[in-house]
């Protein structure tokens, strides 16, 4: 609308100049002067139409396998060092990589751009790498030709003083108006982005307050900034690209290189393990994860690894476990974002990632096989809308998946679905119930693009649910605590609010990680009553007791992503019964199948209540990702006692798991998870 | 296979996809295109170090190329610029040529080197310029420690 309209105004007024003013302006003072104006309008008009026609530098959504080095563990930042400074890349649920270097994510277009600078309604495109110098030259010929047509206008009315009820200079006048009227605006908005080229910002970065006070790594001087944009050449579009019709035929045998003698030692010495590291070890990301992380910051003491959680059966696990373990959390900050459940509006589809030192703080018991699945499955099935249901990690380490905030509609629900049909057998382990609920931040209905896809997933509590008690969310929402512009498409991470709480908790959860094994059939019967209200997430679990169902329903129906004690309050008795929706969703089959949209790997608490929907009733059913997340957060802080007497709860309900003893494992927030040993 | 009616294709290896190694944009002096030198230890017994660290030295350089804000670059956006931009649509720019000449040379560098030794570079810019592509294959015929099944939706399997 705002680009139809202002079209018009441009068009329709300039036309009217011409029709009306220019030729007394010809005859009588020169016949330069319509030229000139008409030159500087056609400038503008093509400026204007390559900026809103040109690809602003989307990024083509990353294809499956190079998301496999950076799985539900992976943080939720990768730290990049940057002419010195430290520079975070987050992590985009929707485009599934890590966002390069000023690049953001667009709610508006739904694309990664590069470069992004905002969402210009005007001209109803993204202005970023490619087109932000048509933009600027937009805006200064646009300027320009505003002062034309008011100058000549005002020098046709002053010769015609006398004369003003004829209809040209009645229309002059009007067009007078009109131009004096858009020139405030626009003329405002020139010199702004004339000092964002000269400073060599973006409008993101200066609305967001990247730099405030501190230093611009992207910026090489005034003039170099400004050749920048001006004379560089045009950047290559991305998307829609032919691919090379050059193929390239593969055959064995295959040359290798002669091993080094250090090489040969190191082969003999080893037994072959090292080689098995070596060939398991598909994550070359991670090694790069490693480099960067180390290139940015001294890298945190390592999460205490859990050889007891490792499962040789998976074939993957080993991998991930030796990689995760052995990888130093790219950002130490990270830490202090951790308990952040609440996450009430996360604006876009990223997902938050749970830290991945966090995560490997809570139990760290693999379950690679169900990360892979449900990473996989949902990234198949990941849709764009946002269903809150990010939960599907199944609180599998959502660090990513979790992360999602409503991202995808059955994102979670779809990964939940997967985990527990692959998975049976695995309880999630811990790290998906991390403390940050990933999940909960998927859902967390609160972003503004949640908001948007909450309309269509209206009929999906999870993303209510979720949206309260996100940790991921409220994670990435104190990363990110600029003022979010309506005008622009940032994701706008909402302050938690109870992030503080969720810490508490964390950190009294946290001691509770290791737990003796339960039974696994935790959370079966209980999932059942976990979504009242939710078709989709059968939370509602036949074992609740009423008072939890309407409970549960309350939250449901909450749809708001804040917190309130007493409902932390119950989420804190709740937590002890359903430690883990999760572990019992991985046991039992799963029911629903939610497309899956948040990252496959992170399974976040907050995905947990689609896995209790399906997974046996016996946990309660963590209905809003957010509110079970914060459950189980809030019920780290809350007493321990219920835990122990969750336990024998749980052993109660023991689903039928195919796998033989389940070592049942508290993770943060007070969430169980079953690991199948 | 002891029979002896199985036809030349049967018989023949087959190549799978393993597994895929990215090669990570190198960020370090801001946003121009440049790309890692740090050898990926995946590939520590596939090929040696030089090649590819040979490879990724010549990509940076063809990016330093095509970004270079100099005459030629200024030349062309005057001109567009004059002809309201129409000349784009006749004209080449001066990326989008470096670009061509990148994918012909990973195209010479996947035939001389990465083929031959089960690997394959894939251009960055099908990415979106954020990683290098190393698409590392596995005789068929001989076991892989990786399960590669999740692999099988890349496209560059080689055969």
């Amino acid at each position: 609308m705002p680009g139809f309209s202002a079209t018009t105004f441009l068009v329709g007024s300039t036309t009217l100049f011409f029709c009306f003013t220019c030729p007394w302006l010809s005859e009588y003072i020169s016949f330069v002067i319509p030229i000139y104006v008409a030159v500087i309008f056609l400038f503008t008009l093509a400026n204007f139409c390559m900026a809103t026609f040109m690809d602003p530098g989307v990024f083509p959504r990353a294809e499956e396998d190079e998301d496999k080095e950076d799985d539900f563990r992976a943080p939720l930042y990768k730290t990049v060092e940057i002419k010195g400074i430290q520079v975070r890349m987050k992590w985009c649920s929707t485009c599934r990589f890590y966002r390069p270097p000023r690049c953001s994510h667009c709610s508006v277009c739904d694309n990664c751009v590069e470069d992004f600078d905002h969402h210009c309604p005007w001209v109803n495109n993204c202005i970023g790498r490619r087109n932000y110098r048509y933009f600027f030259l937009f805006l200064i010929s646009l300027t320009t030709h505003i002062i034309n047509v008011f100058g000549f206008g005002l020098v046709y009315v002053l010769h015609h003083r006398h004369q003003l009820d004829t209809p040209h200079a009645a229309v002059t006048m009007a067009v007078m108006c009109v131009a004096g009227l858009f020139f405030v605006p626009v003329a405002g908005l020139t010199g702004f982005h004339m000092v964002l080229v000269s400073r060599g910002r973006t409008t993101n970065e200066q609305v967001t307050g990247k730099f405030r006070g501190g230093v611009n790594p992207f910026t090489n001087g005034c003039t170099r900034n400004i050749s920048h944009v001006l004379c560089s050449s045009q950047a290559p579009r991305y998307m829609g690209r032919q691919r090379s019709p050059l193929t390239m035929d593969v055959q064995p045998p295959f040359l290798r290189p002669a091993l080094t003698e250090a090489q040969l030692e190191a082969k003999v010495l080893d037994n072959g393990i090292q080689n098995d590291r070596h060939s398991t070890r598909s994550k070359s990301s991670l090694d790069q994860t490693e480099s960067q992380s180390a290139d940015a910051e001294p890298p945190p003491p390592p999460p205490p690894p859990k050889p007891e959680l490792r499962y040789p059966g998976l074939p993957r696990a080993d991998t991930e476990e030796s990689s995760l373990l052995t990888e130093a959390p790219p950002t130490p900050s990270m830490f202090k974002y951790r308990p952040a459940f609440n996450s009430p509006g996360r604006n876009h589809t990223a997902l938050t990632h749970p830290n991945k030192m966090i995560r490997g703080e809570s139990l760290d018991s693999p379950s690679p096989t169900i990360l892979q699945s449900s990473r996989q499955s949902s990234y198949r099935s990941e849709p764009s809308s946002l269903d809150g249901t990010t939960v599907v990690g199944g609180g599998m380490g959502a660090r990513r998946g979790g992360g999602e905030r409503g991202e995808g509609p059955g994102g979670p629900g779809g990964t939940a679905g997967m985990i527990s049909g692959g998975m049976s057998g695995y309880s999630l382990t811990g790290r998906s119930y991390t403390s940050y609920p990933s999940s909960l931040v998927l859902s967390a209905g609160g972003s503004r693009s949640s908001s948007l896809r909450s309309a269509q997933t209206a009929h999906n509590p999870l993303t209510t649910l979720q949206s309260e008690g996100t940790t991921d969310t409220s994670y990435k929402s104190l990363a990110n605590q600029t003022p979010r512009n309506g005008s622009l498409s940032y994701d706008s991470l909402l302050t938690p609010s109870e992030s503080p709480e969720f810490e508490s908790a964390v950190h009294e959860l946290s001691p509770q990680k290791p737990r003796a094994p339960f039974p696994s059939a935790t959370v079966t019967g209980q999932h059942d009553r976990v979504s009242p209200s939710s078709p989709l997430q059968g939370y509602t679990s036949p074992f609740l007791s009423a008072q939890i169902a309407q409970q549960r329903e309350g939250q449901l129906l909450q749809g708001s992503a804040t917190f309130s004690s007493p409902h932390r309050a119950y989420l804190r008795a709740d937590s002890s019964r359903a430690p883990r929706h999760l572990s019992s969703l991985s046991s039992s089959p799963r029911s629903f199948e939610p497309p899956i949209s948040p990252p496959p790997r992170g399974l976040s608490l907050g995905k947990s209540p689609s896995y209790i929907v399906e997974v046996g009733p016996q946990h309660k059913p963590r209905p809003a990702g957010g509110g079970i997340v914060l459950g189980g957060g809030g019920a780290g802080g809350g007493p321990q006692a219920p835990q122990s007497t969750s336990r024998p709860v749980l052993a109660n309900h023991t689903t039928s798991k195919p796998g033989g003893g389940v070592k049942k494992v508290t993770g943060v927030g007070g969430t169980t998870y079953e690991i199948s040993v | 296979m002891a029979r002896e009616f199985h036809n030349l294709q049967e018989l023949r290896h087959n190549a799978s996809l393993v597994t895929k190694v990215f090669v990570q944009r190198d960020y370090t002096e801001g946003t121009v295109c440049r790309f890692q030198a740090k050898f990926p230890s995946e590939l520590d017994h596939r090929i040696e170090r030089t090649l590819l660290e040979e490879t990724v030295k010549t990509l940076n350089s063809y990016y330093v190329e095509a970004e270079k804000i100099g005459g030629q670059s200024y030349l062309e956006g005057c001109l567009a610029c004059a002809t309201a931009y129409i000349v784009f649509l006749c004209m080449e720019t001066r990326y989008e040529k470096v670009l061509k000449k990148i994918s012909g040379y990973i195209h010479e560098q996947n035939e001389k080197i990465y083929a031959p030794r089960g690997l394959l570079l894939t251009d960055p810019v099908e990415r979106g310029m954020r990683v290098l592509e190393i698409s590392v294959f596995e005789d068929r015929g001989s076991s892989s420690s990786s399960p590669s099944s999740s692999m099988s939706s890349a496209g560059s399997s080689a055969r």
